[in-house]
């Protein structure tokens, strides 16, 4: 591909990105669109399975209409191939020939199995740059074991340390297991570009296991070290700290409302408001003072204290009259609060964009917020609405693409 | 012989903050072959090298190495002058504390550019740096709250469900570093430089994307199901022989049922209509998670994973720190590797930091073609003489004064 600049106010050349991603992989295709990347998403004749996943725009069911596909999909266009015919194989080729970046989830070998593995197209395309991103990487004893959302959290250790120590481990929702994976994947996509690019380098194939990626999203507990340095499994603490005192979420007048008092001077400034507000002289305790574990001995009757404060207050008096006095309370949010959050609002956080069947809504796309570029805002596509175009540039004439159409390739 | 180039070769970035999500995002650029130079001083020390859970400073090799670590007392009138000259030579400026901050310390970003007219700024916040919030202090434990997430964990009318970690500052350590290299390669190509604002409450919040478009639509919040699946029954966590031991078990699909079964010695209730299609298995899930639960309960998780993966049902052990640290297939992809840390006493001024070995993750990317660097990792200070003399070209005597009052310190 001709290597081209940015468009005004965007922050990525118009990179032509093949996304063959399920779930696994779908946010990485996402970031990459979001700031202006061609995504193409390649979709089987009979559409992307999370076409059909409901919840559904007004709970209407229709393949245009899944909240899950509008959302991950937004910014990019849409062809469709059946990669497993020869001549959807063929076709598939092409396209790859004309592309800087191709992204799959895949089960380990399946590409091969096509024909269309890394090895097999950098012969068409020698600049290609091809990510994979499976739950358990190319390679080990585990490549091919089969995951879901839940077996990655599992197999991550993320559920270890979720919950409540004395119930099981939990599940984080929102499938937080496609999120590490994915974003590596885009770090090292976009590496591999600046080094083909700015370095007169070759192309080349990335390898992501899932497990591997969520590992690094929380090692700041670091399980393995911790096993190795005292022979501990960390574990489950619940809500609330038992070592750090206040930490964690606690009721308020309206809902949640999290804390935290890491140092000495943050608890001399929440006892003295407790005990204006509460008249109560037991916060005042000196045994209480002092560093963030310091407290830990006097858990309960100090989390009965806060309890007893944080009562009088709603949510949003705590954050704010808390920031007054240096102390962190944090509102425990739904998303119903982030669509009227006061700071998402002045911060580009949130653009419109209109979609013939799903209307117009907002959606959340400002990961960071820049005078100089900014997210394109184009819909999620239509199944197949860029086979023409695509393909056309591709060299397949109206006759060709009919016919492809008729047996289904396309 | 030339040194084959890296993603990053040529390209030097100043990091100016603590905690997880920028540090992170500095190893990432820095194992990309970025030189990533780290400025601290050891007066105002980073916390992280104190967190517990790190036996005070293990895990700091996650977020710091491959770095170039050097002591530059900012606050001081000498410190910030060599801080300004690194500006000059710096391609990337980045830095997580408040705006006001960096103000009074006479380094705005008006100054930064006066310096270095083409400079990226990545300028990371809690909570975002305009807007309302905007000289609000958090920390990244709490902001977890504040996307949204923990009310889509756990269950109805519990408490929110907290992960023991700073979870939501990993999704912005690894937003940054895209960030910055688009903004590198545009700059590359247009000449024109770029400032970028992130925060972990838009990074955390950007993820609840569908539940934000469906509230929208249908104005209903998202349901809280703990380890349950809408589609999928069995699907949970079911406890092992042994203490504090489980396995996730996912069935998907009729065939996988079919298989299931099959693994478990196809006991009698497996038969029973009640559990013959998912409708009925997911209208009859509470009995049905007891009676997988009493399959699992006399044996070992390893035993409940490798049998039904082996018929293909997704299932893993819930790893805890002794399965990872010992995992064969882990071990395979060679993704625990050895690194030296460093323990400081904090009682003592001087700071004799005292070397240990620990471990670290390599990076999840594997790139066939250029390697992600591990990387060194260097104690505080370490590479101040290269920076002030190799790159900075500053005398042994300079040095020496600015170290004497505490500039370089």
């Amino acid at each position: 591909m001709p290597f081209q600049a940015p468009a005004e106010g965007v922050l990525l050349p118009p990179y032509r990105v093949l996304d063959l991603t399920g779930p696994e992989g779908v946010f990485c295709g996402k970031l990459l669109a979001d700031y202006g990347a061609e995504v193409i998403k390649v979709e089987p004749p009979t559409g992307d399975v999370t076409r059909q996943r409901p919840p559904f725009i007004s709970d209407v069911p229709g393949i245009e209409r899944s909240s899950y596909f509008l959302f991950y999909n937004t910014n990019k266009k849409s062809v469709t191939v059946d990669l497993e015919t020869s001549e959807g194989q063929v076709v598939f080729k092409k396209l790859a020939a004309s592309a800087d970046v191709l992204i799959e989830s895949f089960p380990v070998n399946y590409m091969q199995s096509l024909g269309l593995d890394y090895d097999s197209l950098r012969q068409v395309n020698p600049g290609l740059i091809m990510a994979s991103i499976t739950p358990f990487g190319q390679t080990g004893p585990w490549k091919d074991y089969k995951s879901t959302d839940l077996i990655s959290l599992a197999a991550s250790g993320f559920m270890q340390i979720t919950g409540d120590p004395d119930g099981p481990p939990l599940r984080q929702g929102n499938e937080q297991s496609h999120f590490p994976g994915a974003q590596h994947a885009a770090t090292a996509i976009m590496g591999a570009l600046f080094y083909r690019d700015m370095q007169d380098g070759r192309g080349q194939y990335i390898d992501v296991s899932m497990q591997e990626a969520m590992i690094t999203y929380y090692t700041d507990a670091h399980p393995a070290l911790a096993y190795i340095q005292r022979g501990e499994n960390v574990t489950r603490v619940g809500t609330n700290s038992t070592l750090v005192i206040p930490l964690g979420a606690y009721p308020s007048k309206d809902g949640w409302i999290s804390a935290g008092i890491i140092t000495p001077r943050e608890w001399e400034n929440l006892s003295n408001w407790m005990f204006e507000v509460t008249g109560n002289e037991e916060i005042l305790n000196e045994d209480y003072k002092g560093g963030n574990q310091d407290r830990a001995p006097y858990n309960d009757i100090i989390t009965a204290l806060v309890i007893d404060f944080t009562t009088r207050f709603t949510s949003e008096e705590l954050f704010h009259q808390g920031q007054e006095r240096n102390l962190v309370f944090i509102p425990v949010n739904t998303v119903s609060d982030l669509l009227v959050d006061p700071q998402l609002d002045a911060s580009n956080f949130w653009f419109d964009i209109d979609h013939a069947d799903a209307g117009n809504l907002k959606y959340p796309l400002g990961v960071f917020d820049s005078e100089e570029v900014t997210p394109t805002t184009n819909p999620a596509p239509y199944l197949g609405q860029d086979n023409e175009v695509i393909f056309g540039e591709l060299g397949l004439d109206e006759a060709e693409l009919a016919s492809l159409r008729t047996r289904g390739v396309i | 012989m030339v040194e084959r180039k890296k993603p990053l070769s040529g390209v030097r970035i100043l990091e100016l903050g603590p905690y997880v999500a920028l540090p992170l995002t500095g190893r990432i650029l820095a194992s990309l072959g970025a030189e990533v130079i780290k400025v601290e001083t050891n007066k105002v020390l980073d916390e992280m090298n104190f967190i517990p859970a790190w036996s005070r400073g293990g895990g700091q090799p996650e977020f710091q190495r491959a770095k170039k670590r050097v002591t530059i007392d900012v606050r001081t009138p000498g410190g910030l002058e060599v801080f300004k000259e690194l500006v000059k030579v710096s391609d990337v400026f980045m830095s997580n504390f408040r705006r006001n901050i960096l103000d009074r310390w006479g380094v705005d970003f008006p100054e930064l550019r006066r310096l270095r007219q083409d400079i990226i700024i990545m300028w990371q916040t809690g909570l975002g740096g305009i807007g309302p919030y905007y000289t609000y202090k958090s920390y990244g434990i709490l902001v977890q709250h504040m996307g949204g997430v923990s009310l889509m964990s756990g269950e109805e009318g519990e408490p929110p469900a907290t992960i023991n970690t700073s979870y939501s500052d990993y999704h912005t350590g690894v937003f940054q570093p895209v960030a910055i290299m688009g903004a590198l390669l545009r700059r590359g190509l247009t000449g024109q430089p770029a400032t970028m604002e992130s925060s972990i409450f838009k990074s955390g919040a950007v993820t609840a994307g569908p539940s934000l478009l469906d509230y929208q639509s249908t104005g209903r919040l998202p349901e809280r199901i703990g380890n349950r699946d809408r589609f999928a029954s069995p699907h949970g966590v079911y406890q092992c022989l042994g203490e504090d031991r489980w396995c996730a078990i996912a069935v998907q699909t009729e065939d996988q049922w079919v298989d299931f079964c099959k693994a478990i010695g196809n006991p009698n209730w497996c038969s029973e209509d009640s559990f013959s299609t998912m409708t009925a298995r997911l209208e009859n899930q509470n009995r049905l998670d007891d009676l997988v639960g009493g399959w699992t309960l006399t044996r070992t998780a390893e035993d409940v994973m490798e049998c039904l993966q082996g018929v293909g049902v997704p299932a893993s052990v819930v790893s805890q720190g002794k399965d990872l640290n010992e995992s064969l297939h882990l071990k395979a992809r060679g993704f625990y590797q050895k690194t030296p840390y460093y323990l400081a006493d904090r009682g003592n001024p001087a700071y004799d930091w005292e070397q240990f070995e620990g471990i670290a993750s390599a990076n999840p990317p594997k790139m066939s073609e250029t390697p992600m660097d591990f990387g060194h990792y260097s104690n505080i200070g370490e590479d101040n003489d290269y920076v002030f003399k190799e790159i900075l070209g500053m005398s042994q005597s300079d040095v020496d004064k600015l170290t004497e009052n505490q500039s370089l310190y």
